[in-house]
């Protein structure tokens, strides 16, 4: 809350300050620059979906409003700093063995224990998850999940799909969400610790998000193809180094 | 806006462009003399966290400092033209010259405006070069970093391009992500929808103006 309430002063107050000196333009010829490269250049991403997208993009941000930003400011509000760190710890260390699995399914299996250390350490003397000790030895908490092996198995994004609640995804990484879903112990849960826990996270993720979500809001023209960017940007790197993990194990053996 | 946010970044993206302005701060410190680009960015970087340490309104974020220090260091140590150029495309050709101009100043006014307030995380960071790639010797190289103070460390990669105001970066990515390839997506749209002339009225209105 804090947070989200001083950046928006902020950004209000450096607006009005820097509006007045609008950057001084440079007639100076300048050597030309090297050509512009065509790899910058990309393919128009898939989103054959885009009217239905655009529709759950704005459902997503009028639940945000009405609901969603209010719990989380509640939260911030509450919260010491420490427990929300806390809460995000946990639940990072309970991704973790999905990311361990999900490196061990690309054929990545020193990131896999890498993942897996990280769990052994932080449940253990990070008591339960509470605290990223691994982190403080040099083992960062890595991405990977079951969207990303899928694409290094070599199945195909599919189109760009935006998810009530969840936002951004795809085809493949909301097959990858199902997933996950199937083979969480969370899922199986009696219905009240079950939904709990995943409003918990639910909660924990985007209050950490509101910042940059914040950034994105003040710096974009048309947020929904901004995000859509940034997230295709994302996957696609994620797969990428997926694969040439995978493609290197395979050339040793 | 939704998870994805919050998992793309666990600050990540805020505490790139922290790392961006450090190191644009830094050149704004460098002589004309010719100096590698990373052996510049090692030393600046180090200076300008240590100035902004050093300076408490440096560390208010919103401060009339701030701004006057953003405009006076950082604007000019950016290629605003370059960074335009690459988020247009194959638009660029499609606006006339004073169209162009028009999008080179609103366009670095909404950058400008938008990540000014980052400077103030600056004390807890620290900036490691790690290497560089050369795409044309003594021209254009992509200097790689690392920052370093959050949970995570956070990859960060700039383009500079060497003209006759030095080098100036025209590209940022963090952990790979590049904002310009963002706003080419954006602009794109605008002008495929709305022509130039509308990329340039929502630029504008972007900036209350």
């Amino acid at each position: 809350m804090k947070r989200l309430a001083l950046s928006v002063l902020l950004l209000a107050a450096l607006g009005s300050g820097l509006a007045i000196a609008a950057p001084t333009k440079k007639v100076k010829a300048i050597a030309p620059p090297p050509p512009i490269s065509e790899e910058q250049e990309p393919a128009p991403p898939n989103d054959v979906l885009e009217p239905l997208n655009r529709a759950t993009f704005a459902l997503n941000d009028g639940i945000d409003i009405a609901i969603v930003n209010p719990l989380v400011a509640v939260w911030n509000g509450i919260m010491p700093s420490f427990v929300r760190a806390g809460v995000g710890n946990f639940f990072n260390n309970l991704d973790d063995v999905y990311v361990g699995i999900n490196h061990m399914l690309q054929g990545n299996p020193s990131a896999a224990g890498a993942d897996f250390q990280r769990v052994a350490v932080n449940t253990t003397v990070g008591i339960g998850g509470l605290f990223d000790v691994g982190a403080k030895m040099g083992l960062h908490k890595v991405d990977g999940d079951f969207g990303q092996t899928l694409g290094a198995w070599g199945l195909p994004t599919g189109p760009y799909l935006i998810l009530p609640l969840i936002g951004p995804s795809t085809f493949r990484e909301t097959t990858g969400r199902f997933a996950r879903i199937a083979t969480d112990p969370r899922t199986y849960l009696d219905p009240v610790p079950s939904y709990s826990l995943m409003a918990l996270e639910y909660l924990q993720t985007r209050a950490d998000g509101k910042v940059n979500e914040g950034l994105i809001a003040a710096s974009s023209l048309d947020r929904y193809v901004f995000v859509r960017n940034l997230y295709l940007q994302k996957r696609a790197l994620m797969v990428k180094a997926a694969r040439e993990k995978t493609s290197s194990a395979a050339s040793l053996n | 806006m939704q998870r994805f946010i919050g998992q793309l970044t666990r600050g990540l993206a805020l505490a790139g462009f922290v790392a961006a302005l450090t190191v644009m701060l830094g050149f704004s410190q460098a002589q004309a003399e010719p100096v590698a680009p990373d052996e510049m960015v090692r030393k600046l970087a180090a200076e300008m966290t240590a100035a902004v340490r050093a300076d408490p309104e440096l560390q208010t974020p919103g401060s009339l400092k701030i701004s006057d220090f953003v405009q006076k260091n950082i604007v000019p140590r950016f290629d605003f033209e370059r960074v335009t150029q690459i988020a247009m495309g194959r638009n660029w050709a499609k606006a006339n010259p004073s169209e162009q101009k028009q999008i080179i100043a609103e366009f670095g006014r909404l950058l400008t405006r938008t990540y000014s307030n980052a400077i103030a995380s600056l004390k807890d960071l620290e900036v490691e070069v790690k290497s560089t790639r050369i795409t044309t010797a003594n021209v254009d190289v992509t200097v790689k970093t690392q920052m370093i103070g959050r949970p995570q460390p956070v990859a960060i990669d700039y383009g500079l391009i060497n003209g006759p105001g030095g080098w100036k970066v025209y590209d940022v990515t963090v952990e790979g992500i590049s904002l310009v390839a963002a706003y080419r997506d954006e602009f794109g749209g605008l002008v495929s929808s709305s022509g130039v002339p509308g990329l340039i009225e929502a630029l504008k209105k972007k900036n209350g103006g």
